[in-house]
Formats: structure tokens, sequence, C-alpha cells
């Protein structure tokens, strides 16, 4: 395997997109919230999968329940889930069309949320309202912005 | 598969373990700084928006201010003799121990990103004296209780939250009952209270001190709503918080102080 370069890329790009949690959004919009950082991670997933993967998105999930302020843990296991998933069939999903990739990102999305909902169930931590599924459209649709903005940085900087 | 492992252990038996909420505490403040940053350059707005008020303005608010000071003040002279004659009772009474409240002012800082919580971050933390389970008041009556403090910030549930749950009494016939948070921002809800009890729209309900954490007699919602359907056990009952919880951004948590044997 080829020397790793500008791999601080990756990181320094997921940890701004775990800073876009922190911006200021009315408590009932928050719903809305496209979900950046959960995104940035499946575009470096998609772009180098032999650099990203199952770990950094096990500490991901650590950084959003940290900064959410929910138990350690629940994010995580979701996370995990859909990259496992998106690192079994990246090549396949590299050849689709924006439309077919930002649906095939909802897929995952609700993947993960799904089990997130189902780890709060078995804590008993209350669900997320039904919004939550427009939240996870706004964040669909905001991947074909990620992937081009991230693509700019991964050729500028020669990340692989 | 490991690192699935030490997610479920660590949210299905290691959640209240001290290493973990040390982690979660530090985390407090880290994000809280984190936050600051971000935020920076729209305070630095705010305060030139500020600076920019003209002097008139100041002046207006000046005014009232010192006019709303004497009016609480007159009325501060009233409650420092009921205080003391509450005292006096109390001690004729022989009840143990007095209370003193000392309120901490802070400021919400944030909210949390999680949309199914009501949790907002607040800038006083445990050198400043705030306790995990201290009560949270608005200007106008209870907010909510802190959760978890760190060393400088700390986090704090809303009453409307979702799985949080106070006791509170109805202020005019002294009607004991559970105020359940609903999820949304206006409204608490009362389940299981008999459907003859002594409750009508417009009641006010202040905590009623029962279970020890927050003290009673602060107002904590006014009912706007009493279902009672044929043939069912319980009235449906919701109130509206009296503090308006989505809005403003001081806050005063109650440091409770047991103070000594009431001075006869």
């Amino acid at each position: 395997m080829e020397q790793a370069r500008s791999s601080w890329v990756i990181y320094l790009s997921l940890a701004c997109a775990l800073l876009f949690m922190l911006l200021p959004f009315p408590l009932e919009w928050r719903v809305l919230r496209p979900d950046i950082a959960t995104l940035t991670l499946f575009y470096w997933v998609l772009a180098l999968p032999h650099r990203v993967g199952v770990t950094t998105a096990f500490f991901l999930g650590l950084g959003q329940d940290l900064i959410e302020g929910s138990p350690i843990g629940l994010s995580s296991l979701g996370l995990m889930v859909s990259v496992l998933v998106l690192q079994s069939n990246y090549q396949r999903i590299r050849q689709f069309d924006g439309v077919q990739q930002s649906l095939m990102i909802l897929v995952l999305l609700m993947l993960s949320s799904g089990l997130e909902q189902w780890l709060r169930n078995g804590i008993e931590m209350p669900n997320l309202p039904w919004m939550g599924f427009m939240g996870l459209l706004c964040s669909a649709g905001c991947w074909l912005v990620v992937r081009e903005i991230l693509r700019f940085f991964r050729r500028y900087y020669e990340v692989n | 598969m490991l690192l699935a492992a030490l997610c479920l252990s660590s949210l299905f038996f290691f959640r209240d373990h001290p290493h973990v909420v040390a982690v979660q505490q530090s985390a407090i403040d880290t994000v809280a700084v984190a936050t600051g940053v971000i935020l920076a350059p729209v305070e630095a707005w705010e305060r030139m928006a500020a600076a920019m008020n003209s002097r008139s303005e100041l002046q207006d608010e000046v005014l009232r201010l010192q006019q709303e000071n004497r009016v609480l003040k007159g009325q501060s002279q009233r409650l420092a003799a009921l205080l003391s004659e509450n005292a006096r009772y109390k001690a004729l009474l022989r009840s143990a121990q007095l209370i003193d409240d000392e309120l901490i002012a802070a400021q919400i800082t944030a909210v949390s990103p999680d949309p199914s919580r009501h949790i907002v971050v607040i800038d006083k933390g445990l050198l400043d004296g705030v306790r995990e389970g201290q009560a949270m008041l608005g200007e106008e009556g209870l907010m909510g209780q802190v959760i978890l403090s760190g060393d400088r910030n700390s986090r704090a549930v809303l009453i409307t939250d979702s799985v949080h749950a106070l006791p509170v009494q109805v202020n005019r016939s002294g009607l004991r009952a559970i105020a359940e948070g609903s999820g949304l921002i206006d409204q608490l809800l009362i389940r299981h209270l008999a459907a003859k009890s002594d409750i009508r729209v417009g009641d006010l309900l202040v905590t009623s001190g029962l279970g020890g954490r927050f003290p009673n007699g602060y107002p904590v919602a006014r009912v706007t709503e009493v279902v009672i359907s044929e043939g069912e056990a319980f009235a449906l009952v919701t109130a509206e918080p009296i503090s308006a919880l989505d809005r403003g951004r001081h806050v005063l948590v109650l440091q409770r102080t047991v103070g000594s044997e009431a001075e006869s």
C-alpha cells in the first residue's frame, strides 16, 4: 500500500463538519439541520475506502454524541453499519449519477438513523419526531454540494 | 466487531460509569469553547449594534430600569416582612430547617443539536457552584434543571423535554399532580389526574417540592385545557409553561443551601 498523503485534510474536514452541528438553529427547526458530518464521512469512504472506514465512523459517532450530550455510543453503531454497507458497494455507487447517488445516500442515512432509533428505544430515550425524516431528506439534498466541495479539496491537496 | 461491542456495552452497561461521565463533563467545556469561537462574529456584530444605540435610547432604558427597580424594592420590603413572619410560624411549628435559596445568574449559550431533546447549555459550571439537579429559573417561572456540569459550563434539561416530569400542585386548590414534558416547547401534560379533580382552565401550577428536587412554590405553568371524556377514569390536562422557554438568554440557577435552625 502506498504512503498516505495529506490525510490531515480528511480529519480537518470531519472536524469542521462536526462544528457545523454547533451553529445555532431555532429550537423547532433543529430537525431540518442537514447532517453534514455524516455526509462528509460518506464522501471520504466513497472516495478513499482504504483510508476511511469503520474506525473513523466510530470516532465520528463519539464526537456527535459528546456534542449532543446523548449517551456515548448512540450514533456510532448506525454510522459503522452504514459505512460497512458503503464500503462493500463503493465501486457500484461511484458509477451512479447525481440523483441516484443522493437516493443511495438517503437510504444509508435512513439505515444509520434507523439503528439509532432502535438503540434509543432500547435505552428509553425519546425517539426523533416524524419530522426527522424531513431532516434526512435535507441531508440527502445537500449530498451533491458536499461532494463537490470535498472533491475540490481532495484534488487540490492530492489526498489519497 | 470490537468497536460495535464497545458501543453497545457503553450504552447498556456503562452509561453512568464515572469514567464515561467524566469524559462527558470535559466535553461540555470543550464544546462550549468551540461554540464560542463559531459565534464570535455574531457576538461582535451584536456588540457593535449595541454601541451604536443612541444616547437617548439608553437614557430611556436607564429610567425604565430605575422605575422597575423601585417597584421591585418596594415589593421585596413586604416580602422580607412576610419571610420573617413565616420563619416565626415555622419555628412555632417546630419545622426543622429553613431553606435559603441563592441565585446564580447564567446565560444560555447553546441548544443541543439533538432534535428529540430540549437541552440547553448554560455558561456556569462546577466552579461557579452549579451542580447536577439544581433548578433553573427564567424571569417568570421554572425552566428546567441542570443535568450535567462541566467546570465552566453545564447542560440543563427544560421542563418540556419528553422524558422530564416534575411534581406540581395547583396553586388555587393545593391539588398535587405530575407535569410531564410533551416534547413540544409550549406544552406540559398532566395525565393521571382523576376525572373529578378540582382543576380548571387558567389555574396556576407551582412546584410542590415533593421529591426534594425542586424547591416548592415556584410558578411552572398555567392550565390551558382540561379534557374529560365520558367513561375515562383520568382527565387529560394540558398546560403552558409560564416562562418562554425558547426565548431569552438569561436564566437563574437555584443554589439551595439548607439554613440553620429557624431563629425564634
